[in-house]
This record gives structure tokens, sequence and C-alpha cells, in this order.
């Protein structure tokens, strides 16, 4: 796993450059994703509130990203933005080196179908799927056929430890449950990232665990970089790159 | 996961909702299916009672014969009838030929004198095909082609103070410009339902008629009715090329042709079940907009979710659409089984309408079973559930995917 921190900012930096520091340091081939000088602002009522300010972050192959902060210090907004689920106001992203700011909303569709896996705080499972059926529902959106999409669904079941549960819907599934279904739904594409946003803030602490054991067996299992987004110091341990974020900026590596 | 299974799945997550939309759609459907039926039932009703009332389904005669302006009685009539007539009944689509004299003149009963109308006719046929036989109010239909009787229109009795027994006076100009003069005897008087006719309404015998104006081998036209309504274009063109074959120049019409006060009614049905359509086709929109605008917004999250997994804008607008048709679909099928039951109950209930324009006597309620009219309130309700269903799906894909996934 890289060592390299990759967004830690040079306060020397002037406008127009960045200022990374050792952004080389690693293969740039292992870069899959990279943040440029992200800002985006908000429109609360009549006031602008900057979520991020001039954030650089890059995301290797197979890593465990850990965002930290406090609520408000930007971390959703940063992922919303690296998954393409929302747009910069300034800065860039780029996939695979190449400027995802031309794609239009299709195309932005496609990439996160193809390339990016999504685990939210809440879970986010589709109320009327069972579990098996939300696990396979990423795969729908694609090619496979329907045999493959719900042999790979199940292995992937089988995989979170889900066994036995293909046919039960959500809500009749525990808080961990529901967040390894939630996993297996992110992972089953097989993407190169997933972004978790608060994945054990609803979950009691040994559950939590589990699911943090499980998405790092799933990180060595599938060779996917997963970018995680925690208030909780125990969650930010496991990573071996921490960005921190306080009102939107990013700091260096604790 | 199929779309549609997807559909149905998310209708019956909130079926109390379903089950109030669905039961809007139900409602239109049905009652565009009895409209229709009514009013194809309405306007059949109106088409038979206008070929029965003398039209028939097609009528030929002389080209000028259908202009204003003849100078002499039958001055364009018809002449060798017989051959006209044979070459007419030998179409296998013809199930009456009637040959008619259309006159003018007066009628005088004592000191009395009113103009009218006449028609001479061949009575047998007339009475097997047309309604005039079953509406007299007093004494008997003509009962052959050389009977000296007349029936009177009730209006026109009046006006003569004659009643059935009485004998009158026949005057009219011959067709070499003569005044010629016959009586006759009243066998009948007829109730027409228009006044205006009622008050000139004079039939008589063909041969009564041809004697009176001196005619001899000549009609005014031939009213032609057929086995089937649905053959009048096909046997109009056959029989005038069938006429043409032997020489004679004649035109034809169709009923619809000539049957403009059919023509009218019907205009104005259309635009009355159109309107009525548009108003039912604009509350439903209302109703089921609202409902599928609800279901849209308690989503908001999960089609974030699903946009966040790299569902496409259109994919999620088509799953509420397919929703949409989904229960337009079965709500159809529902209305469809509700307006027959509805409509089973209507046509035994024995409720009689009032008379319809031109008919003497009350119908009784029928509502046909049409399908245009299922097949119309089908699509048009599946069309107005889809825009329904559009609207808010659009909005909703429309949202921004961070926007949707912070909804509460």
């Amino acid at each position: 796993m890289s060592d390299a921190y990759l967004s830690m900012r040079d306060p020397r930096a002037t406008d127009g450059d960045h200022g990374l520091i050792g952004t080389f340091r690693r293969g740039s081939e292992l870069i899959i994703l990279e943040g440029r000088g992200l800002s985006r602002t908000y429109r609360l009522g009549s006031v602008l509130v900057s979520a991020l300010d001039n954030v650089d972050v890059r995301i290797e192959r197979g890593e465990l990203l850990i965002l930290q902060g406090p609520s408000g210090s930007g971390k959703t907004t940063l992922i919303n933005v690296l998954g393409l689920l929302d747009r910069a106001d300034r800065g860039e992203v780029l996939l695979d080196g190449q400027p995802v700011s031309g794609m239009n909303e299709d195309e932005r569709a496609d990439t996160r179908r193809d390339r990016f896996g999504f685990v939210f705080q809440s879970f986010n499972l589709v109320p009327v799927l069972t579990a098996l059926e939300n696990v396979e529902y990423p795969m729908t959106l694609t090619s496979l056929s329907r045999t493959a999409r719900r042999k790979r669904a199940l292995e992937t079941l089988n995989r979170v430890g889900l066994q036995g549960k293909e046919g039960v819907r959500p809500d009749l599934l525990s808080g961990g449950e529901r967040q390894r279904v939630a996993l297996a739904r992110a992972v089953v594409n097989r993407p190169r990232i997933v972004f978790a946003d608060e994945p054990t803030a609803n979950l009691d602490s040994r559950t939590a665990d589990g699911v943090l054991d499980l998405m790092a067996e799933l990180r060595d299992d599938h060779d996917v970089a997963f970018v995680v987004a925690t208030h909780d110091p125990r969650v930010a341990s496991r990573g071996r790159r921490v960005v921190n974020l306080r009102d939107g900026r990013a700091f260096g590596e604790p | 996961m199929n779309i549609w299974l997807l559909a149905l799945r998310n209708l019956l997550r909130n079926r109390r909702r379903s089950l109030l939309a669905g039961a809007v759609v139900m409602v239109g459907f049905a009652s565009f299916a009895l409209a229709g039926g009514f009013m194809a039932q309405s306007l059949e009703g109106l088409r038979d009672g206008t070929i029965r009332s003398g039209l028939g389904h097609l009528q030929f005669a002389d080209p000028r014969g259908y202009e204003p302006g003849a100078d002499t009685t039958l001055e364009h009539g018809l002449t060798d009838a017989a051959e006209i007539e044979r070459i007419l009944r030998a179409d296998p689509a013809v199930l009456e030929v009637l040959p008619r004299i259309d006159f003018v003149g007066l009628v005088t009963s004592g000191d009395r004198s009113v103009p009218f109308l006449g028609t001479g006719l061949d009575p047998a046929p007339e009475a097997r095909s047309m309604d005039l036989a079953d509406t007299l109010g007093a004494g008997r239909w003509l009962q052959d082609r050389e009977e000296r009787g007349v029936v009177l229109g009730a209006g026109l009795a009046a006006a003569l103070t004659v009643e059935v027994g009485d004998t009158v006076t026949l005057l009219a100009t011959t067709t070499d410009g003569v005044l010629n003069a016959v009586d006759a005897s009243v066998v009948a008087v007829a109730a027409i339902p228009i006044k205006e006719l009622d008050d000139r309404y004079l039939a008589t015998s063909l041969g009564l008629a041809a004697n009176l104006l001196t005619a001899g081998d000549r009609v005014s036209r031939f009213v032609v009715v057929l086995h089937d309504v649905g053959d009048d274009r096909p046997a109009l063109e056959r029989l005038l090329r069938a006429l043409d074959g032997h020489g004679f120049e004649i035109t034809g019409k169709t009923w619809e042709e000539l049957a403009l006060f059919y023509r009218q009614v019907r205009m104005l049905y259309m635009g009355i079940f159109g309107f009525m359509g548009a108003v039912l086709v604009v509350v439903v929109l209302l109703a089921t907009a609202n409902v599928m605008l609800m279901a849209a917004t308690e989503r908001t999250r999960e089609i974030g979710t699903l946009r966040a997994l790299g569902t496409r804008p259109g994919r999620i607008r088509k799953m509420f659409v397919a929703e949409g048709v989904l229960l337009a679909a079965a709500a159809c099928v529902a209305g469809a089984l509700a307006s027959l039951a509805v409509r089973t109950l209507l046509n035994h209930s024995g409720i009689v309408l009032p008379p319809p324009p031109g008919v003497t006597h009350g119908v009784p309620l029928h509502i046909k079973l049409y399908g245009v009219t299922y097949l119309a309130g089908g699509m048009t309700m599946t069309l107005t559930m889809m825009l329904a269903a559009y609207l808010p799906a659009r909005r909703a894909s429309r949202m921004s995917i961070v926007e949707a996934l912070a909804h509460v």
C-alpha cells in the first residue's frame, strides 16, 4: 500500500501552482483519481458557505484513504465531487489522467456505474428489492446477462457473509447486515474506487469493526481503493493515509 | 431487475395510494367507455331512423334532379324506370328498390285547399323497409301500387278538416304543364315528427301519382335499401357502373351525403363527447399527477441513490413512466369490467329516454358495446398516466444527486 501523501499543500505555493508535495513520489500509473484545486461553495439562505477550498487530493490503486474531520469540514462534499455526484465550482477532477469536466450527465452516470462504488451512512438500500436484488441492481445497468448477474451477486453476497439472506428485504435486516449488503452492492461491478461516507456512523462499535474488517478484505480481494469519510478516530486509525479536513481545507498528514 | 417488475413493486409499496390513483383512472375509463357506447348507440339509432324515415341507403336520380329549379313536373325524372329497377335489383347487396315520384300540388276538401308535398310510392316494399307505415295515427297503410288512396300528415289533415275515409281532390301540373285533378280517399293520417313537413305531407300510390301527373314510366328517383349499411359506398360505385354500362346517365348518393341533419347531430355529439373526454383527461391528469408527484417526492433519496449507482436520468424517467403504464393498464382492465357491469345493469333497467330529434316516441336506454371507445379510452388513459408519471419523474431525474441524497 502506498505511503505517499499526495494532497499536502506547500504553504509557499502560489496561485496556479497547487504546491503539491511529492506528487510523483510514486509512479503516476498508480494514480486513479486526482482532484486539483477543488472548490465548492453552497448558498445557505443568503450566506455563501465554502464547503471546499482549493483542495488537492489523489487516490491510488487499492489504497485506503481516510478523509477525517468534524461535521461540516467538507468530507462529504469532497467525496461527492470526486465521486462525480457533484461538480466543483473551481478545480478539476482527473480520472486516469483525463479531466471529467467535459462529461455530460449520462457519461458521468456511466463512469459512476463502471468505476465507482458508493456506501452511505444510512445504507440507502432500495426497500422494494431483496438483499440479492439490491446487490444485483448496479449490474442491471450493464450488458451482463441475467445469469451472470445473479451468479456474481450471489457470490458477492456470500463474500460479505450474508448467505441465507438473499431473499430478505432491507427492512428485515439488521443495521450491520444492511451495510454489508451496501458493501456488496458497492463492489459487485468491480469498481476501482469505493467511496464510503461515514459507513459506520449508524452502527454499534462491534458491528462497525466487522464492517471495517470486511472493507479491508474486499479492498484486498478486488484491488479496489476505498475512500472513507469519517469523524471517528478509530476508523481513521485504520487508514495508511489520512487527509484532514477543516472548514473545507485540507491539512497535512497527521 | 426488470424495469417492469421494479415498477410493479413500487406500485405495491403504497397500495392505498396506488389504489386511489387506479380508481381515478378506472372511473375515467369506465365513464369514457359508457359515454362512448351511449353516443355510438344514439348515433346508430339516429342513423337507422334517418335511413328508415324514407332516405334509404342509396338514392339514384338524374344528375339534374339534385339541383333546384325544375321548370315542369318530372322534368328531370328517370325514364325507363322498369329497366333501371331491374338493374338495381340484380345487385346481391340490394334488399329493396323503391321508386318514388315527387310532386307538389293542391289538395282540396270542400271549400278548403292546401298546398302539399307529395310522394308517389310503391306501398308494399315501403312498408317493409321504412318506418312510415308504422307511425300511422289512424287508418291503414296503402295496399297496392295502383290504389287511389292518400296518407296525409296530421297537420295537413287538420287543415283540411278531413278524417280517414273522407275523399279529397288532388290538383297538380302534369308533365305537359297541364293542370290535372284526381279524387282519392284518405286511408290514413300519419304523425310526421317535423311539423313543417307534417303540415304538407301527402303520400299516395305510385300509380295514382303517375296518373295525376301523366308520368307514364317515369319516376323522380330510386331509393335503394341494402342488406348492410356498411356496404353503401361500394354498392353505390358498383350500381353506378352497372347503370352506366346500360347507357343510363344517372347519379347516386349515399344516405350520409343526403342526411344533413344526421351529419349536424353527429358533429354536435362528437363535440360534446370530445369536450367531455378532454375534461375527463384533465381531471384524471390532475388527480394522478398529484399522486405520482407524492410518490416521486417520497422516493427522492432513493432516486438519488439509484443515480449515484450509475442509473441514467432517462432510466429514472422510464421507471416512473412504467409505473404509470402498469397502473393505467390495470385500471383500464378494471374500468372495462366495471363499465360492462354498469352497461348490463342499465340495459336491463327499462329506462326510456325522451325521443331524440326527428323521432316521435321515446327510446329505451341501450348502451352499445363499442370496442373503439374501449380502445380509445385505454389509449387515452394510458397516455394520461404516462404524462402524469413523466412530469414528476422528469423533475426528480433532473434534481441534483447531492440534494436528492440529503432529502429527508
